[in-house]
């Protein structure tokens, strides 16, 4: 029995081994792209690009934090993800999102050379290397395309015409001592949140409610519209090691009851910030964002040394988000009374308000002036600013257009043709900070293989999409770095579309393509 | 009404108020577990998610928020706190979360009341004009209209309201509840109640202007609601055996329907407003959205992406409180309409 059936099966095998290759065609790539509702319109149209190519893409939309759960275990494979930097450096972008296993990195790339150069970035004393390493790093990083390379949008605010002197800025602060207002005395500013998280300066890890505090509180340094560090309670300061800041204080400043500013309210500041339970039994939730710096020491009266575990490059742009509180008065009235009643050396002094509502400020006239470099230096013109919480865009603009409201954030993109037409308002825009992008999971196939990593981002005609979504206030961008922070290199050109590329690509790494 | 029944009254509703604490405790444990059990860590979402944020710091919070401990512990901890009538710190603003929920709850009430006393001024009316007129003119446009006020979206409401009453015409304000100006002495939080309390007619009229946009668009779809029922309940009623011997008496038609119909028709009317109520109070979150009405329901939402849990745990207490308390209102009204009804 079995020997007469031998040669039949020989001719089985024999046509299974001739036809195998035949009958295992290459397949067409597919995979689940995830998204936020918010982009979901974005990824139907990446996922138009990929199927013209081909290639199989479903579209999921998920709640932010159950999405990034997924991630984090490894379970997703591409998904649509947005990452913000505060510090204008790749410190707190590049080396969070690709150094191998660092917090951000969701696409669980990973390169030992990439890794050494964002050391020597990021912990590196001297700027010209710096610079060299991560000019490194975007080379290597356009080459191993581990995401889809995306983009960074403008940030589009809005003004009443009767407003002077006002320029949005790039850390999304709004800064209202400078400007002036030709019709009445008070500036009314409408925020986008529900509401603002405390007046404490160390009590929250929140832009709007920063955006608040600033004009409150003012800091040793603050920004320039754009990234410069410039001096504000301190007038200079040297670094005397790697490790080592001294800040000479402004004399004559003064908080807004009558105090006047010393060493001791900055070594208080920073330690209400660094010490465990410092504040009421409760830690500040900043702590991070000072990075290693360990001690702050008063060297006398107006001189006090900062001393770092380890050298931290971005540690100016650092202190720019943290505002001086006043010792004495603090420890007098509790931090419950001081978050409800804030005192600070700010322009403006607080005068009432609630947080989900409206925060009233009124002109500190006794103010140092502000920062030589932001000019007018000097009281604030304006009389009084008040900050309202006002979620919702559309109220934020009826607001603005019926004279409620002065100034207006996050403007959305759709809305500024409308805008722009009223002759009683002014439309700026500055370069966001936040870089949007196609995450993909470099861990597991298919997008281990960084020919169809590469194929992706060819294949997404992302030119046609931002214009079509985003009116041409989004920009494409070359790899995962701004242009805005230190160290972007300008040689590299983001993918151009090409489908044809795109489709060689997946075709040498074994995929069927139309 | 006899006095013993005065007094039976008295202890039922004694019972069902005592009956709500573990009706509370119940609805704040399953929530406690809910929002354990879906995705998301409140530190990280506070913290985590910018390029700072170190491994030591999101231990340290975790460890203050006691979200480094075991379900249950954490969950003792909690019970712990509430018997001791502590609902805990928000997570997010490191407040008392009993001060941060009163603080919001004003706002809420005062436009739940608002949009209330809209939607039944119009509403009953509406409902008993189109039952007397049935199939009338003013019947089917009423009608039509109800219906579109029930499809409507308060969102896409809202916006137009603005745009065409605000900016356009300029009769009332965009948003918030009183204007940049007017001084208010704050004493209950009931800004309405405040300006009354402290005198002040010319914030009373701010305020009323500043109510009037967001409680018509809250009431439009409640409005709506209560007419239709009132409308379908009042039919039913004027077909009664008793009616027929009010109008065979001669009495004037409107006696008939006021008097004798009304009384009956509103058993069911008043039930829905109940539960519209119910709902109101919990605070509508689009439309405290829209016009930048800090109450309730966008304090809890907000709460829900953040996953600040004791907001949410307290929130939801607090709703299930309301809940119940509005229910029983309805039941002991329900006796002073209808006589023969019993708690």
């Amino acid at each position: 029995m079995t020997v007469k059936l031998f040669p039949w099966m020989g001719i089985v095998l024999l046509v299974i081994l001739l036809l195998g290759p035949a009958v295992a065609q290459p397949q067409p790539l597919g995979f689940v792209l995830d998204t936020e509702a918010f982009r979901k319109v974005e990824a139907e149209a990446i996922a138009q690009d990929l199927r013209s190519i081909g290639i199989n893409v479903e579209v999921r939309v998920w709640e932010r934090t159950a999405l990034l759960d997924r991630i984090r275990a490894g379970e997703r494979q591409a998904y649509l993800t947005d990452w913000g930097s505060a510090y204008f450096d790749p410190f707190d972008l590049a080396v969070p999102k690709l150094k191998t296993k660092d917090r951000g990195n969701y696409s669980f790339y990973s390169n030992p050379e990439v890794d050494r150069l964002l050391e020597v970035g990021s912990t590196g004393t001297d700027d010209k290397r710096r610079k060299e390493a991560y000019f490194r790093v975007q080379e290597i990083l356009f080459r191993d395309a581990p995401w889809i390379f995306g983009y960074y949008k403008d940030e589009v605010q809005a003004a009443s015409k009767a407003i002077e002197n006002w320029e949005p800025s790039m850390d999304s602060r709004i800064n209202l001592h400078d400007v002036r207002i030709t019709k009445g005395s008070v500036i009314v500013v409408a925020l986008n949140t529900n509401s603002i998280i405390t007046l404490d300066p160390a009590m929250h890890r929140d832009r709007k409610t920063e955006t608040v505090i600033r004009n409150i509180f003012d800091g040793l340094v603050t920004r320039t519209t754009k990234d410069r560090v410039v001096p504000e309670l301190a007038t200079e300061w040297k670094q005397t090691s790697p490790t080592t800041y001294e800040f000479k204080l402004r004399r004559g400043v003064v908080f807004h009851n009558g105090d006047p500013l010393t060493a001791d309210d900055v070594v208080f500041t920073f330690e209400r910030v660094l010490r465990e339970g410092a504040i009421g039994g409760q830690s500040s939730p900043r702590k991070g964002l000072l990075g290693p710096l360990q001690k702050v020491e008063k060297v006398d009266d107006t001189t006090v040394r900062f001393v770092l575990e380890k050298p931290f490059p971005v540690f100016l742009q650092a202190l720019v988000h943290f505002q001086i509180v006043p010792k004495r008065y603090v420890e007098q009235v509790g931090d419950n009374t001081f978050s409800e009643r804030p005192v600070g050396t700010g322009p403006f002094r607080f005068v009432g308000g609630t947080l989900d509502s409206r925060i009233v400020l009124q002109r500190f006239d006794r103010y140092y002036g502000g920062s030589p470099a932001l000019p007018p230096v000097g009281p604030a013109p304006a009389a009084g600013a008040i900050f309202r919480m006002l979620p919702e865009p559309a109220t934020r603009l009826a607001a603005l257009k019926a004279g409620e409201v002065h100034i207006v954030e996050d403007v959305p993109i759709d809305l500024v043709p409308d805008l722009k037409r009223d002759p009683g308002v002014q439309v700026k825009t500055t370069q966001g900070t936040r870089v949007y992008a196609v995450e993909l999971n470099n861990s597991r196939p298919p997008f281990n293989d960084v020919r169809v990593r590469r194929a992706l981002n060819y294949a997404v005609n992302w030119d046609a999409i931002l214009k079509s979504v985003y009116r041409g206030h989004a920009h494409r961008l070359a790899t995962a770095f701004l242009p805005s922070g230190f160290g972007f290199n300008t040689n590299l050109k983001p993918y151009p579309f090409d489908p044809e590329r795109a489709k060689r690509l997946l075709r040498e790494a074994g995929y069927a393509v139309k | 009404m006899p006095r013993a029944q005065e007094a039976m009254r008295g202890i039922v509703i004694l019972r069902r108020v005592l009956a709500t604490i573990p009706l509370m405790l119940g609805v704040a444990v399953v929530v406690f577990v809910i929002m354990r059990a879906i995705p998301g860590d409140p530190v990280d979402i506070i913290i985590g998610q910018g390029g700072t944020a170190t491994q030591q710091e999101l231990d340290l919070l975790r460890r203050e928020f006691h979200l480094d401990r075991p379900l249950h512990e954490q969950l003792m901890l909690f019970l712990g706190d509430l018997s001791r009538g502590d609902l805990g710190l928000s997570f997010v603003k490191r407040r008392p979360v009993a001060s941060i929920l009163l603080e919001a709850l004003p706002a809420t009430i005062e436009l739940a009341m608002a949009s209330l006393f809209l939607s039944v001024l119009f509403g009953i009316p509406l409902g008993i004009y189109a039952a007397v007129r049935q199939s009338s003119l003013v019947d089917r446009i009423s009608m039509a209209g109800a219906f579109l006020g029930i499809s409507m979206p308060p969102f896409w409401l809202g916006i137009v309201a603005i745009l065409l009453l605000s900016v356009r015409l300029g009769w009332f304000p965009t948003s918030g509840r009183v204007s940049l100006g007017v001084l208010l002495e704050p004493v209950t939080g009931f800004y309405l109640l405040d300006s009354v309390l402290t005198g002040n007619w010319a914030a009373l009229w701010d305020v009323l202007r500043h109510l009037f946009l967001p409680a018509l668009t809250l009431s439009v779809g409640i409005m709506a609601v209560v007419a239709r029922v009132m409308r379908s309940s009042m039919i039913e009623v004027l077909r009664e055996n008793y009616v027929t011997t009010a109008r065979a008496k001669g009495l004037h038609e409107r006696t008939v329907v006021l008097r004798h119909a009304l009384r009956n028709a509103l058993i069911p009317t008043i039930t829905v407003v109940g539960l519209q109520m119910g709902v109101l109070l919990g605070g509508n979150m689009v439309v405290e959205t829209v016009f930048g009405w800090p109450g309730m329901g966008r304090l809890v939402v907000a709460a829900i992406f953040s996953r600040d849990y004791p907001v949410i745990q307290g929130g939801v207490m607090l709703y299930t409180f309301i809940f119940v308390i509005v229910n029983l209102m309805v039941d002991v009204l329900y006796t002073y309409i209808n006589p023969r009804v019993q708690l």
